[in-house]
């Protein structure tokens, strides 16, 4: 396909889920946190609200009920934990293949 | 970033019942097809790494949209596949909701949620690969389409199940979660977009991942040798 057309209907699609994206923000709270704006908005309805789309002050946190709660470690240890997972899978998947050409586990007879 | 995030008995019993059941059908369905068809090895590693990666930026609230998180579930659909993309939407849900991030009572609704954008994602990803288009708007469209679908999914949950407590009568709460999952479209862009990146790089170094070379076909390197 021509790359004008699939640029053409990315660029549309964004379009629209941009326009929603706004209208959503604006409507819903504007500025607010997911779970605030979640608990607000289905307890007392569509409210106008503004702020700013990217409040880069604000920084990257981790979510409130792990913050706040002190999972700070857990989360950090999960998150070491999977990706150490990962990586050994990845490790191991790598060198499966190489040894006998093979990718394909777990088949039924 | 679609996720249900309210608390402990905010929907009635009869919607946990309904949404865990119909959770745990489609959990038993892709466990059943991976037993039967079985699964690549490469495959189990990117669910790995992909599984870690999801749940890490899933407790990560970014500065965009007043303050969300995303999800990457369309990045894990496509490159770990519709079967453990569910899975890995399970894995997520139940350890997020372990601490505090989401409902316990809401795991099978979430995963449902998740699982969706994790499935569609893929069939959108193939779809377009096969209409012969690029890596990147092949990729950054399919997982879009994917996070739209599942925000609009979570949105169908909450207007369905009704929400307790709330002062809101059914057609306005309709109007409410409308709001919600139209910002969720907005997020979806964003996520889209990161998510056409990354399979755009691993499709340039790594073009068996994304399945858009004959992995026993690789071999040859163009880095830099000795």
């Amino acid at each position: 396909m021509q790359r004008w057309k699939q640029y053409s209907g990315l660029a549309g699609l964004f379009a629209v889920c941009l326009a929603a994206g706004l209208w959503g923000f604006t409507s819903t709270g504007g500025s607010l946190p997911w779970a605030k704006r979640s608990a607000k908005t289905l307890q007392r309805g569509v409210q106008d609200g503004g702020g700013s789309l990217v409040d880069l002050g604000r920084g990257i946190v981790v979510a409130g009920p792990i913050r706040k709660n002190g999972f700070m470690a857990e989360f950090i240890g999960i998150s070491i934990l999977f990706g150490i997972i990962g990586v050994g899978l990845y490790l191991y998947a790598d060198r499966y293949r190489d040894v006998d050409g093979s990718e394909h586990m777990n088949s039924n007879p | 970033m679609a996720h249900i995030h309210l608390g402990e008995g905010t929907f009635p019993l009869w919607a946990l019942a309904l949404w865990t059941t119909v959770g745990v059908v489609l959990i038993s369905a892709v466990v059943y097809r991976i037993r039967k068809g079985g699964i690549k090895t490469h495959q189990i590693a990117l669910a790995g790494i992909g599984g870690a990666a999801s749940f890490a930026i899933f407790q990560l609230n970014i500065p965009v949209w007043g303050g969300i998180h995303m999800n990457l579930t369309g990045l894990v659909g496509i490159l770990a596949g519709p079967l453990l993309g569910a899975l890995i939407a399970l894995v997520v849900n139940i350890f997020s909701a372990a601490l505090g991030h989401g409902a316990v009572g809401l795991i099978g609704a979430n995963t449902l949620v998740n699982a969706s954008e994790a499935i569609v994602a893929y069939y959108a990803f193939k779809t377009l690969m096969q209409l012969d288009w690029d890596t990147f708007p092949a990729s950054a469209g399919a997982a879009t389409v994917g996070l739209s679908s599942g925000a609009i999914l979570m949105g169908a949950i909450i207007v369905v199940s009704g929400v307790n407590g709330s002062a809101l009568p059914r057609g306005d709460l309709t109007i409410a979660v409308a709001g919600l999952v139209g910002l969720n479209l907005g997020v979806a862009v964003i996520e889209g977009i990161l998510t056409g990146f990354i399979i755009q790089f691993l499709a340039s170094v790594r073009p068996d991942l994304v399945g858009l070379a004959n992995r026993d076909s690789r071999g040859d390197t163009t880095g830099v040798t000795a």
